[in-house]
This record gives C-alpha cells, structure tokens and sequence, in this order.
C-alpha cells in the first residue's frame, strides 16, 4: 500500500540524520555540522509557521518576534541571573532551597555583575556561581514567547488577512526598535552574548566534547527538531488540525458547527510562538550572542520563502523546504565571474529565491515538495470517484 | 522627564477611563435601542478625556451622537495627554520653545505630504484590486535609485524633472507588469485564497526587488543631491524674514525648513493636483473612480476591469516610486530604505480607512505630525530616534482596536 | 419537548432598524416556513438565532435555556443548527472531513468508527458517497448544499434552520433536499425553512412565518397566511405569485 510508503521514508530519514555526524568522516565537519544545525533551526520555524498560516489561516509576520523573545528572555536570565551558595548581601538576592538567586541590576555594556565580583573576593574556597540553569532559560524563554503569542492571539483575534499581516510586521518593527534601544538591558546592537549550550563540554559515551564542539549542539538542535515536528504532526492530525483548518476555509461555518474559533486561533497561536521561542532560546545559546539582527524582515522573508516552496499546508514539506534551502543558501554563496563581471553570490542567491517564491506561489500552489507528495497521496481519488460512479449506474 | 511617576498615572488613569467609557456607554445605548454603531468609541474618547465627570452625564442623556460628539472628545483626550505632559516634564523644550515647536509643526506638515503621496498609492491599489501591497517600500526605493542614477551616473545633463520621470516610467512599468504577471488569476477566481495569496506573492515581489537592487547597485549607501540649491541671502536684510542658505531656508528667525524636503514637498503638491486632474478630468481617471466605486456597475458600462486593475496597480507603484524620487535628495539611500516608509504607508492607510483616498492623504498629515512630536518632544533623544515607526505603530493598535475602519473608511 | 422561544428581537444596522420585534414559539416538531420578500430579513433573524450576530434586545430560549447571549458554537452545541444562504462547504477539506468537523466539535471523544460509519450512511442517503475523498470544491453548487445538510446532520442538532435551500439547485437534486426534510423531521427534530419556491413552502409546511420589512406580518397555516390582507398587501396583490413557482421580490413588490 502506498500510505506506508511515506512512514517508512520518514523512518529511514530520520535515522540517517541520527547516525549522520558518527559516520560522517569527509572534510569540513565543524562547517558542515553548523550547517545541519542552522537547516534544522530554520525547518522548526518554518514548519512550525505553516501550521499558524498554513492550517490556522494566520499570516503572522510576527514569528520571529517571538522567537526572538525567546532569545531574549533565555539571555537576559543568563546574563542577569546567577545562582550562588552564599548570599552576596550587596545585589538583590533572594534564598532558595538552599541556594541564592542572585539579580544582577542591568547595566548594559558596562559591568553588571560588581556587587557579585565583590562579594565573590570575601567568599572562602568552595562557594560556587553558577548561571540559571541551561533548561530552566529555555523553558522560560518559551514561556515569555507563548505568553505573547497568546496576546498576539487576542489582539488580532478579529483582523481580517490584511490587517493581521500589517499589524505583526509593524509589531516585529517595534520589538527591533526596542530590543536595539533599550540598551542597558539587551546591550543593542552589539548584541547580548549567551553562554554555550554545554559550558563545560560534555561526555557521551566516553568521549568528552568541549563547549564548542558541533556534535552535541547537532544532537540538541536534532531532538528540538524532531520533538517540534512530532507534536506539530500530532496536532495537525488530531482533531485540533481539523479544527484549525475549518477555521482557515471559513470561521463563520465553523463557528455554526459547534467550532470554538476563538480558543483554538488563540491556541495556535500559543503554541507556534511557544515553539519558536524555543527554537530561539536553544538556537541563541548555539550561536553564544543575539543581537536584534536576527528579527530583520529578511529572516522572517526567508522562513516565509522556505514554507511556502515546501509546501504551506503540509508541516513535512516545510521542514523539508527549510532544511533544503538552507543548504542551498549556503552552497550558492560563492562568488564568480561572469564575462569580466564579478557576481556578489550573497546578495545575487537571495534574488534568486524571492523569484523562486513568487513562481512557485503563481505556479505552483501547493509548494514544490507538498505538490509532489499530494501527488503521489491523492493520485486514486480521481479514479476512485469514477470507478464509485460507475458502480453506482450499473447497479440501477 | 521631571515626573515620570504622574505621567504614568495621568496614562493609567486616561487608558481606565476609555476602557469603562467604552463598555459602559455601549450598553447605555443598547439599552435605550438607540443607534449604537458610534457609541463605543465617543465612549472612550469622552471617558479618556473626562474621567467620571463626562460619562456620568453621558450615560444618563445619551443624546445622538452627532459627527461633532465623534470628533470632540479625541481634541480633549489630546489636550488632556498634553496637559499631563506638560505637568511632569515642564521643561521640555515642545512647551518652552514656541520657535521649536513652529517649526516642528512646518516639517511634520512637509514629511506628511510626503507620506500621503505614498500612502495614496497603497490607497488607490486596496481601492481597485481589494489587495494590500507588500512591495510598496521596493518601489519607494527604487524611485529613488533611479533618480539618483540619472542625476549622478548615467544622465547628470538631463536635470532632476527628467529623472522624476524616469522613476515615475520605471515604477509604473514595473507594477503594471507584475500585476499582468502575478494578479490575473486572481480575478479568474483561480486563486483559493486571494488576499493570503496577495500578500504573499507582493511580498516576494519585495524581497526579489529589495535583493535585485543590491545586487545591481551594491550595498552602500548613496544620496543624491539636492534638485536645487538656493544662494545664500536675506530679505529684507539686516532683519530678514526670509533667509536662505545653501541648504536651508529660515523663516521670520525661528522656522526653519530644509530645502531638500521643501522642494520634495512642493513637487509632491504637484504631482498630487495633476493626480487629481487625471482622476476627474479624462475618460481613464473617470472610469478608474467609477471602478472603485462599483465594480459590476462598471463593467457594465464598458469599462474593462482589467485595464483598470492594471493601471491602478501600476500607478499606485509609481506613486511610491514618486515619493522616494523626490525624498533622495534628502536622505542617503539603501536598498533597504523602503522598508520603514511601508510600514508608514500601512499605518495611514489604515487611519485613513482602507480604500480612501482623501483619508489617505489626511492620514499621512496627521503621521507627519505625530512623528515630528514624538520625535521633538519625547525626553530622551536617541530613543525617540529609535522609536520612530514605533509612533505610527501606537497609531495602528488604537485605530484597529478603536475604529476598524478607520477614520474616513466606510462602514463594514 | 424541543421549544425555540423568541421574544421581540429587534436589530440595527446603523440607522437601519433590520428586525423590528420579532416574536414566535415552536414547539415539537415542527415544520415553519419563513417567507418574505427581499430584504426583509430572514438571513438576519437566522444570524441572530444562531448567534452570529447579537441582538439589539429580545431574547431567545431553546429548550427553555437562554441561547442569546452565547457564542454561535455554544449555540450549535446547545442544539441550534443553520445551512448558509451562500453554501459555505470547506473547500479545501474532503467530504469526509467537511463532516467530521461537527461530530467532533460536539464531543471531543467521538468514537471514531462510529462517526465513520455514521458519515458514510449520511453520504449515501445524501447520493454523494463517490465524492467521499474529494476537496469540497470540487463539488458542484448543488452537492456543496447537499454537503451542508450532511454537515447539519452531524451536528444533530434539535432546531435546523435553512436559509434557501433550494436555490440553484438543479432539480434532480430536490428529491434528496425533500428526502432530507421528511428524515430529519421524522426523527422528531424542528425545521425552519426559508425559500422563495412557494411550491414547495406550501407542499411542505403546514405553518408559515411571514416577515416583512422586519416585522413578522402573519403567522399560522397556509392557507391562512395566502388572505391575510396584510401578506396580500405587503405583496402588493401579486399574490397569484405565492401559489405558483414564482418568485417574490422586492422589486414585485414596489412595482
Ligand atoms: N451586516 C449588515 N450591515 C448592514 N446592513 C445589513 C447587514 N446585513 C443585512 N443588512 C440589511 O438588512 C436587510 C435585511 O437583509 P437580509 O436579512 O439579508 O434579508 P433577506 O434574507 O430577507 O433577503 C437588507 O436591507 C440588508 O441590506
Ligand atoms: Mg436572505
């Protein structure tokens, strides 16, 4: 039967990427690691975008906000947030089973953290600093970020297409003008710097990596990864999906169908931004700084321009979208002469993709990898209806 | 800000206000069955500007609520927020400077005209094709790129007027064919989702351009400069009224406006009555408003809707590309500066009423002004540099909260 | 007992007064047509029942329970179901899932073989069970319609009201739409049906609601509502149109 057909390719995906940085052994293999794990960045963003406009019908321009305040807020606890045997008595403190939770007041680019640096000088051998704890950040980043999702949710909760696009491009605008102004508390354009993803290296199976090494980073990015898409997958599957979508082809008919519209466009909401946030907390604490750089419209262009040539309405095709154009953004990067004229590939690739967004969204409806996969799914439903038809006469 | 504490409060107190205003008065009206379409809104306005002491009677009259009672009370609530303002901040220069705030209001004026023109474009395209441009910001950018390449590179003989021309024919004929292009299936109704699909595709056709210009141009910023120079003078002199330098032009010693934007202005002033005339007095402008008025209506009457849509895409590109061609000469330019002014453009049009052409152009004014404010008055400079779309955005958020269709817009 | 009490519901759209006090009861289950010319606002009272659009003041109680101030999907759940003037099928969803959507909407935890087969034999009795996997769009006008009535049925709930059913509707398809009455009204459940064709308002209900302008105008058998002097009037002695096939318009109506 066909419709095993796309699990077991899934299955076999799924472990090639799993086995991928042990087996792979050709040169490069920092770069090409960092690669994977941009591509699998961009692919929960994306798909996790088309569920919100693919299945909800919401057009947000505002994803990256919230994965950028999911950055933010993972950062800002990392930066400004220590924990401490001892207290400090000179920075705002507070105990806690034991140990201190140390505030160190903002300061932007100059030294946050003196009253702790003092305090540490008078402290005897043994007392340990530590930052807020890795996953304790990333889960706060992603609670900072469902929380606006759902203000967001609210907020636009009546906006017809048009105006919900206008509004959370503007709001994304505002976040940047923020997040570059407010300077004593993000450090603005330089960017606020995030400790690694393991600051102590790590050990698995008996060989130790260091904080920079790629291969634990490939395996967090790759679990986010797969966990984002398994839960998108489960909605879009389950009745919520069915919901969402009924909502997107028309909220009134939906509504008369005993459909509660609201809760579940606010619901999505939530969850992608959630999602997003996330993959900012974990993608920030990777690349060690965010600045607020990361929320230009370009990148939200480009998680608009990987969805869509995947394929809006299908999350797989997305990912799939995401991951590959990544790779394709990074391979056609390299500059070359044409007739005497040099060709600047970084600016020239992107060109190349707003027109590959525009045909595809002219040409080809539903994606270039969800047009092929509904293909292959749908191919019998035509002959299906004929053949019932028929049936149907002949029994007459 | 010498009271930021009483500032804040005056806010909470104006925002507590508006939200009881609204709620209360609307159910004053529901309740008497009397015409409720307005009575949320002059709700908040009256609530915002008087607290207890309007909505108390408010509530028991609830007399018609005239054009008069839906404009009133917004000059109160302003006056109110000025009030406040005034009372933590006393020495902001907005209040003890008269000269500054002159001239700040000539240069909002003058900015605004600017993002009317730009707006009407967006304005005239909703009003035809029903669809919001993404890719207004592109063809900002991209009037502006070509004036400065005719005046600096390829043609600096021919004079700005030229030039202007030139991005006018360069914008128009890139939105009319993308309309060609890209629109068609739509008004075939082979689009499941025309609006998404709008959106989506001008938004590529903003990327593609924004990215086509940086590959051809190079990343660097350019200026042109300005399209006039003025000699440096006084009249009457000794005490002049009127003196100029190069750049600039001071008025009685205290207004003082650059010439670069002036001359923006007054060609945009130009262009906007030659817009007006083409609307009003020949056959296509005729059938262009009779478009946007009904669309079936005319059709019927031999109108090709095609055409129309066309043109109207086409011109309401070469608007923007008309505003960024006479704004080049003012600022330096990027393949990335259309982005601020399209978001600007969003805002008025949303003020103004999506579709409106009039509300277009006042609600360019009104952003013109309210940035010059925010940007003279607010206390700490770098942020209000900072903060500057951040103004129309505060805009945006009331007037879709508050009035949907916004200010000139008609009732949906 | 299913009982649809609605008390003077009044609506205004800006200064346009739509419903004007409409009152009426059903009680069991009943078969009413809702006539009127155009405009009078008959889409309007069915927005307002199904609590699309709120009202101005009145009330409205199903079963006794007050559904007025609730949202439309509590409206559906509590036993209130509409079809759209204009169908309203999900054009990008299949048939199945077009039906789907209530059964799950009303209960979250739906045997899933059930709601199948429950479906399945709704598609047939409707005719087109061939279509089961295709997109909504790919349905002519008339099956999308037919899909609505389907969607209603999943739904189940005690009060269907059907905002012209018949119109476009190619007449092979008519004999299903008046099976689909006959089934839904033997199962005991109430039927408001809105429709020009007074061939079939009269060949189908024994009670008529007769609006006009937003005022409900007459209400009681056909026979009676045909002289009243009032529907007469608000027809403007077009009244050979009510018994045949045509249609009453407003235009009729101000010549
Ligand atoms: N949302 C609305 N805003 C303003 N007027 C409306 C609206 N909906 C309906 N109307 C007006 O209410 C009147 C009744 O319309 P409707 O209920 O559709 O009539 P019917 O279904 O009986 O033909 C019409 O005059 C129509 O123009
Ligand atoms: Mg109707």
């Amino acid at each position: 039967m066909i419709s095993h057909a796309p699990k077991i390719a899934g299955s076999v995906a799924a472990a090639l990427l799993v086995l991928f940085p042990l087996v792979y052994s050709a040169g490069n293999y920092d770069f090409v690691m960092h690669l994977w794990i941009t591509a699998f960045y961009y692919a929960i963003l994306a798909s996790s975008w088309a569920l919100l406009a693919g299945y909800g019908g919401q057009f947000s321009f505002a994803h990256l906000a919230f994965m950028a305040l999911g950055a933010y807020g993972a950062g800002i606890l990392d930066n400004y947030v220590f924990l401490t045997s001892l207290p400090t008595g000179t920075c705002t403190e507070f105990g806690l089973l034991g140990t201190n939770i140390v505030f160190l007041p903002p300061a932007g680019t100059g030294d946050a953290g003196a009253c702790l640096t003092a305090a540490r000088a008078t402290w005897p051998e043994g007392a340990t600093v530590s930052r807020f704890p890795l996953l304790l950040q990333i889960a706060f980043g992603a609670i900072v970020g469902g929380g606006a999702g759902w203000l967001i949710g609210t907020l636009v909760l009546r906006l017809r297409a048009a105006y919900l696009a206008l509004f959370t491009v503007g709001l994304s605008e505002i976040l940047r003008a923020v997040l570059s102004a407010e300077i004593w508390l993000t450090r603005g354009q330089a960017g606020m710097p995030m400790s690694p993803l393991f600051p102590e290296g790590i050990t698995i199976l008996g060989t130790t990596y260091g904080p920079a090494a790629k291969l634990p980073a490939y395996y967090v990015m790759l679990a986010l990864f797969f966990a984002t898409l398994s839960l998108l997958l489960w909605v879009a599957r389950s009745r919520i999906g069915l919901f969402l979508r009924s909502l997107r082809e028309d909220e009134d008919a939906a509504e008369a169908l005993g459909v509660d519209t609201v809760k579940w466009k606010r619901a999505v909401f939530v969850l992608t931004a959630a999602i997003a946030a996330t993959a900012g907390a974990v993608q920030g604490h990777y690349v060690g700084l965010i600045t607020p750089n990361t929320l230009v419209l370009l990148q939200m262009s480009l998680v608009i321009a990987m969805a869509v040539i995947g394929g809006l309405e299908n999350l797989v095709a997305a990912a799939i979208g995401a991951i590959l154009i990544s790779f394709a953004l990074e391979f056609l990067r390299t500059d070359f002469t044409i007739l005497g004229l040099e060709v600047d590939m970084t600016t020239w690739r992107l060109v190349f993709f707003g027109l590959l967004l525009m045909l595809t969204l002219r040409f080809l409806r539903n994606g270039v990898i969800q047009g092929a996969l509904m293909w292959i799914e749908r191919r019998g439903v035509g002959a299906e209806t004929v053949a019932k038809r028929r049936a149907a006469e002949e029994a007459k | 800000m010498d009271h930021p504490g009483f500032f804040s409060l005056a806010i909470l107190w104006m925002v507590l206000w508006g939200a009881i205003g609204g709620a209360v008065i609307h159910r004053a009206y529901l309740a008497r069955d009397l015409d409720v379409t307005a009575a949320r809104t002059v709700g908040v306005a009256v609530g915002a500007a008087t607290g207890p002491f309007g909505l108390v009677p408010l509530y028991l009259r609830t007399p018609t609520l005239t054009r008069a009672w839906q404009a009133l009370p917004w000059i109160g609530v302003v006056t109110v927020f000025l009030f406040a303002f005034r009372a933590s901040d006393p020495d902001n220069v907005c209040f003890t400077s008269g000269t500054f705030v002159t001239s700040q209001l000539v240069n909002g004026l003058i900015m605004g005209t600017i993002y009317g023109l730009m707006a009407l474009g967006l304005a005239l395209i909703f009003s035809i094709i029903g669809i919001v441009s993404f890719s207004h910001g592109e063809f900002y950018m991209i009037g502006g790129m070509v004036v400065y390449y005719m005046t600096e590179v390829w043609a600096p003989g021919l004079g700005p007027i030229a030039a202007v021309i030139a991005a006018c024919a360069v914008t128009f004929g890139i939105g009319a064919a993308f309309e060609r292009a890209f629109f068609t299936p739509i008004y075939a109704g082979k689009v499941e989702r025309p609006n998404e699909y709008a959106i989506l595709v001008t938004f590529g056709l903003a990327f593609f351009l924004q990215y086509l210009v940086q590959g051809l141009s190079g990343a660097n910023p350019v200026k042109a400069s300005p399209f006039f120079e003025l000699p440096r003078s006084e009249w009457p002199a000794g005490a002049p009224i009127i003196e100029t330098t190069r750049s600039n032009i001071k008025l009685f010693d205290m207004i003082s406006i650059s010439t670069p934007r002036l001359t923006a202005a007054i060609l945009s002033v130009v262009m906007l009555l030659a817009l007006i005339w083409f609307l009003y007095n020949t056959w296509t402008g005729r059938a262009l408003r009779a478009t946007a008025q009904d669309r079936q209506a005319a059709a019927v009457a031999g109108i090709n809707p095609g055409r129309m849509n066309m043109l109207a895409f086409g011109l309401g590109c070469m608007l923007a590309g008309l505003a960024g061609a006479v704004l080049v000469q003012a600022f330096s330019w990027l393949p990335q500066t259309g982005a601020i002014p399209a978001l600007r453009a969003f805002v008025i049009i949303v003020l103004g009423g999506l579709g409106s052409l009039p509300g277009a152009f006042i609600g360019g004014l009104i952003l013109g002004l309210v940035e010059a404010a925010g940007a003279g008055c607010v206390p700490d400079p770098t942020r209000a540099a900072a903060y500057l779309p951040a103004y129309g955005m505060i805009i945006l958020t009331l007037v879709l909260l508050l009035r949907p269709q916004g200010l000139f817009g008609r009732k949906v | 007992m299913i009982t649809l009490d609605v008390k003077d519901i009044r609506k205004k759209f800006g200064n346009h007064q739509v419903l004007k006090g409409v009152s009426f009861r059903i009680e069991g289950p009943e078969l009413v047509g809702l006539i009127g010319p155009n405009g009078a606002g008959k889409t309007t009272l069915t927005n307002v029942l199904d609590g699309a659009i709120k009202p101005d003041s009145g009330t409205i109680r199903l079963n006794g329970t007050r559904i007025d101030p609730l949202h439309p999907y509590e409206i559906a759940r509590a036993g209130l179901g509409r079809t759209f003037q204009v169908t309203r099928a999900f054009r990008r969803m299949t048939v199945l899932e077009n039906l789907y959507v209530p059964a799950m909407a009303m209960d979250a935890s739906v045997n899933r073989k059930e709601m199948e087969e429950k479906a399945n034999e709704i598609l047939a009795f409707l005719t087109i069970d061939h279509l089961r996997n295709e997109y909504g769009r790919a349905l002519s006008g008339g099956q999308q319609k037919l899909l609505e009535l389907g969607r209603l049925l999943m739904l189940d709930p005690d009060v269907y009201i059907l905002d012209e059913p018949f119109a476009g509707v190619h007449p092979s398809l008519m004999a299903t739409i008046y099976k689909w009455i006959e089934r839904v009204n033997g199962e005991g459940k109430a039927i408001i049906l809105i429709s020009h064709q007074m061939e079939s308002i009269f060949t189908l209900c024994r009670r008529l609601l007769v609006l006009n302008f937003g005022d409900l105008i007459a209400d009681g058998p056909p026979a009676e509502v045909k002289n009243d002097p009032a529907v007469i009037d608000a027809y403007l002695g077009v009244e050979e149109d009510m018994s045949g096939t045509g249609l009453l318009t407003q235009e009729a109506s101000h010549a």
